[in-house]
């Protein structure tokens, strides 16, 4: 029977604490004898520290210290754990890249260690940075992530083709700006080491900082119970949450080190910048026969980042022949890492363009030829899929958004003076469910507590677990207090890739069953209990009690506690990440979104009139917040499509427009009414039927605006963001 | 930022006299550009003097001219019945100029006195000529995007930011001036310094004179005006161009005609030669197009912002056939 709190879109159950300001995020923490650190940066591209001089800082009222690679403790660079710890910081006197930290200063005061910061003289050799994507010099990588695949013979059948699309689009470095700076607050207490982190993973943060200082890992203490936003950039444990714990040890004090808005565009990650080239194939009936998909990004020296682009068109269409590849090309720019929809959201790019040309040349509707080259099951390994109601987002989005209106010629519906496009784009994202833990107690009070060290970004990941909890012990909402984003509590996989929700949701499953066994094994020899020799399979839970499924009656978890004298009973549960190995692969959500655009033909402005998703998200937990998550992407999509772009000058590699100012994000009147729909059933991969939505709004928003703005004017443009001057 | 004296005028010669007496003195008003340049290290000055309780507030009406007390906010002005109904193009630059909160903070005076947007500007870390006489221009062979088409210089082609002072320069304002030795009244076609080989030079104020009000003289009755201004964002961005015009159009002449552009050049760009042209014609296609070339006439692309020279033609073009549409 449904919970009546599940899949409504109730409000947040932290929403109170957030609004009244009560909600205490890491740059809220202070305790006594609090220092502060500031952070200064390399401004040069490349090249080395030839000479140091704090002694102007060290000097000045209240600094501390001053740690630069001259007096910087030795940090571990774990080879195991570089996917989310890049390299240690201040090892060495290599710099290699613009705005790379050099140096720490710690004061007393934020100002005092400011002010500190601006006196540190640093003296470079500098050599000249590589930062381009096309530099011939540049070190190419390839295959980086063991990913690269495909079945049949692409070549041959490209060919063969009778229609073919050979195109090459660009994507442009976009910058995570959560609206929350990203800060530490790091104290010792001998060798304890307490950590307030911006993180969307507090179990792989201690874990991180316990291999770059060698530490164990139960010496160290994440949390992060809220954090203002992350879209990523909290998915790695960064050079500036490291020299807060080493700041601390230094002086002997809890240290605060929060990042300037500038500091963010060089220390918490980005989306890498891609040239990819897509080859189509395709029938004159609209039938692919081939898809090619070569796709080219930026990595930063001396890191790693998982990022796979191509492998969209892996299991995007039913092709007989298929091949996708990635390369990562070695330029002096800050550590990459994930910004929400990472891979997914540039190869979807290129793709969903590619095929909108390809229905553009064989004169066909666009959703037509989508659906006629659905892909039935997994394209290359030919694995049934677990969920895929992709089609019935097609129908869907098409309805809501009037598709059948849409008149084909490019350039032909027109507003006034304003030329209006229609275009639209499917999209997948990949599934991922990683390993994860949970502890439920119930109290003789009946209310349960939920633990788990994973945390809420922001998303409601607070609000649908206690919604699940509920569901799962038949307990009110009121009757469950998540603890969450501490690393003392069960280990947790990070927010991200889709997947908390997922992983957490299956360990709370996991620990429910396990607490109710726990109270059928107190009751077991009770003869005053009507639940006692029950097995698990005998009962279920309904209205805060246990009850014999055989109508033998049951009792409330309260009454079992009393009598037993017991004040409280606990128990965890874990989930194993699902195989993909088997002749169903678990599968990840799907979305189609259906754009209009609005271009004046003469200024070359481009407005978003609305948007469409219709998205198959397996079981929603809550509407309301996952709705939030398809808007939230939603809008990230259209700053994607129109206005993100981070600009590396080539000289210098100085980032040129490091301000919010500069950068520009979608403001509110750039998002137009966003209409989302669910649709389709739960997934039976997962014990709640939940596939992940948070970085669905991502992937095909970019390619629905562009095949949009193309319908509207004639003029095709292959690159990210589509600015004026690409249509002037 | 640095450490800084802080002094709170009582009367305007008081103000006058703590800036003129310390050459590392200057003016707070709103803040909201100097306190960010501050932050950056762009600006540090030795001694702040608050004039916001200087009474500079008023908006009276005089004999055609609007009279404005420099420490009007740009919402104040906005919302002013007289701009409503006579300055259309004034009231529109403001209300597409930054946020509501910076437009309720930021004074007109101020907005007058903006320093340019140029990330080379704002950034210590790297050369500029505006900042650092004789440094260099990092922005010429850098990202330039943004930058200025027209008024450039070798030293110089940061782009001046403001809506308002465009669509004030149309309308042939003036800046009432008090300084050590008195007051006067410069035209803003006086008042703004195209960068040449002195860009740190950005209009003809010497240090200590305070700007104290605006004299904006008002629109005849069915004169048309507007400003446009194109961006890459809908809201909360600078212009990539921007137009202001007005137009008096009677039996099928344009008989008065005002045209100022921003966003393409180093100063707000006054084009008379485009407002000789549109006088007596009449208002047609023809017309629009060779006051939009005479705009633009003398622009010079850089690596980045060659798009601008056109955008900046078709957004005259645009500006003037929409106003003689209106009826």
């Amino acid at each position: 029977m449904a919970h009546p709190d599940i899949g409504e879109g109730i409000d947040r159950v932290d929403a109170r604490v957030k609004v009244s300001g009560r909600a205490a995020y890491p740059t809220d923490h202070d305790c006594p004898g609090l220092a502060h650190a500031v952070l200064v940066q390399s401004t040069v591209g490349a090249g080395r520290i030839t000479a140091v001089d704090s002694s102007a800082a060290k000097a000045a009222p209240g600094v501390l210290a001053v740690i630069t690679h001259e007096n910087a403790p030795e940090l571990h660079e774990a080879r195991d754990r570089k996917a989310t710890l890049p390299p240690p910081p201040l090892q060495s006197d290599r710099i290699v890249h613009h705005g790379q930290t050099v140096a720490v200063v710690v004061a007393e005061t934020f100002e005092q260690a400011t002010e500190g910061a601006l006196l540190v003289r640093t003296e470079y050799a500098p050599a000249t940075p590589v930062v381009d994507i096309d530099d011939p010099q540049a070190e190419h990588v390839h295959d980086p992530f063991g990913s690269d695949d495909g079945t049949g013979d692409v070549a041959a059948a490209l060919a063969a083709a009778p229609v073919r699309i050979e195109q090459t689009y660009r994507t442009a470095v976009n910058t995570n700006h959560p609206m929350g700076p990203f800060a530490t607050v790091a104290s010792w207490d001998g060798d304890e080491l307490t950590v307030h982190d911006c993180t969307q993973g507090p179990s792989r943060t201690r874990a991180d900082l316990a291999a770059t200082l060698k530490a164990p890992q139960d010496t160290i203490r994440v949390l992060a119970p809220y954090l203002g936003g992350g879209f990523g950039s909290g998915l790695r444990t960064w050079p500036h949450t490291v020299l807060a714990a080493v700041a601390a040890r230094h002086v002997g004090r809890p240290v605060k080190l929060v990042l300037t808005r500038k500091q963010m565009f060089t220390s918490v990650g980005h989306r890498p910048d891609t040239v990819q080239r897509i080859g189509l194939g395709a029938t004159r009936d609209g039938r692919i026969t081939a898809i090619d998909h070569e796709a080219r990004q930026t990595l930063s020296m001396c890191d790693v980042n998982t990022e796979m682009v191509s492998r969209v068109s892996l299991s995007g269409y039913a092709s007989p022949h298929l091949s996708a590849r990635d390369v990562q090309v070695r330029v002096n720019v800050p550590s990459p890492g994930s910004m929400r929809a990472p891979g997914d959201g540039q190869g979807n790019f290129a793709l969903e363009c590619a095929l909108d040309e390809l229905a553009h040349d064989l004169g066909m509707d666009p959703l037509e030829l989508r659906l006629r080259n659905y892909a039935g099951e997994h394209p290359v390994t030919g694995q049934q899929w677990s969920s895929n109601d992709l089609r019935e987002c097609y129908r869907v989005g098409a309805e809501k958004f009037g598709w059948s209106r849409r008149v084909p010629e490019p350039r032909s519906m027109r507003r006034g003076r304003t030329l209006v496009g229609y275009g639209m784009a499917g999209t997948s994202f990949f599934f991922y469910q990683p390993p994860c833990s949970a502890r439920i107690t119930i109290g003789r009070d009946g209310h349960a507590v939920v633990g788990s060290a994973g945390m809420d970004l922001g998303t409601g990941t607070y609000t649908v677990m206690a919604q699940l909890a509920a569901e799962l012990l038949a307990l009110p909402l009121r009757r469950v207090r998540m603890v969450m984003g501490d690393s003392s509590l069960p280990q947790a996989p990070s927010a991200g890739g889709s997947g908390l929700t997922g992983s957490m949701g299956s360990a709370i499953h996991a620990a429910s069953r396990n607490l109710i066994r726990s109270f059928l094994d107190l009751v077991r020899d009770d003869s005053g209990s009507p639940l006692h020799g029950a097995g698990e399979g005998d009962v279920r839970v309904q209205d805060g009690r246990i009850v014999r499924k055989d109508g033998g009656g049951g009792e409330s978890y309260e009454a079992v506690l009393t009598r037993h004298r017991r004040e409280e009973l606990t128990a965890e549960g874990s989930a194993e990440a699902p195989a993909e190995d088997r002749p169903v692969v678990p599968t990840g959500p799907y979305a189609a979104k259906f754009a209009e655009v609005h271009v004046d033909p003469d200024l070359g402005v481009i407005r978003v009139a609305r948007l469409v998703t219709a998205a198959h998200c397996g079981r929603i937990l809550n509407e309301k917040t996952a709705r939030s998550q398809l808007i939230g992407g939603t809008v990230g999509g259209i700053g994607m499509a129109l206005l993100e772009e981070t600009v590396t000058e080539p000289r210098t590699g100085r980032i040129a427009n490091g301000t919010l100012g500069d950068y520009l994000v979608a403001v509110n009147a750039d998002i137009p009414d966003l209409d989302v729909h669910f649709v389709g059933g739960p997934d039976p991969t997962n014990p709640n039927g939940t596939k992940g939505c948070g970085e669905l709004g991502i992937p095909g928003t970019p390619a629905a605006i562009a095949n949009a703005v193309f319908h509207a004017t004639g003029t095709r443009v292959r690159r990210l963001p589509l600015t004026i001057e690409d249509l002037l | 930022m640095r450490s800084f004296a802080y002094v709170r005028a009582t009367t305007v010669d008081h103000a006058v006299a703590e800036v003129t007496a310390d050459p590392d003195a200057t003016y707070l008003a709103g803040g909201t550009t100097q306190v960010d340049l501050m932050k950056d290290e762009v600006f540090r000055p030795g001694r702040l003097v608050d004039i916001t309780r200087l009474p500079l507030r008023d908006v009276t009406s005089d004999n055609g001219t609007l009279v404005v007390g420099a420490l009007t906010t740009m919402e104040e002005l906005a919302a002013h019945e007289v701009v409503a109904g006579r300055l259309p193009l004034v009231r529109q630059a403001l209300l597409l100029g930054a946020s509501p909160q910076l437009r309720h903070m930021a004074t007109l005076g101020g907005n007058l006195l903006q320093r340019t947007r140029c990330r080379y500007f704002r950034d210590p870390g790297v050369a500029c000529n505006k900042r650092e006489p004789g440094a260099g221009c990092s922005a010429v062979d850098g990202f330039n995007r943004m930058h200025a088409v027209l008024g450039t210089s070798p030293a110089c082609i940061a782009t001046h930011a403001s809506d308002v002072a465009v669509a004030l320069l149309a309308v042939g304002a003036s800046v009432r001036v008090r300084g050590q030795d008195g007051e006067r009244v410069v035209p803003l076609t006086e008042f703004y310094r195209v960068p040449g080989s002195t860009p740190h030079v950005e209009n003809v104020l010497a240090h200590g004179e305070l700007i104290t009000h605006l004299e904006i003289p008002l629109l005849p009755p069915g004169a048309r005006s507007g400003y446009l201004k194109v961006r890459d964002r809908a809201s909360y961005e600078f212009a990539l161009a921007s137009v202001a015009a007005a137009l008096v159009i009677d039996d099928g002449r344009i008989r008065a005609a005002h045209l100022a552009l921003g966003g393409v050049g180093t100063v707000p760009w006054h084009v008379p030669r485009a407002e000789e042209l549109l006088r007596d014609a009449a208002p047609d296609a023809e017309v629009f197009s060779a006051a939009a070339e005479a705009a633009l006439s003398g622009a010079v692309a850089q690596s980045g912002n060659g798009f601008k020279i056109e955008l900046g033609r078709r957004a005259v073009v645009r500006m003037l056939s929409t106003l003689a549409e209106e009826s």
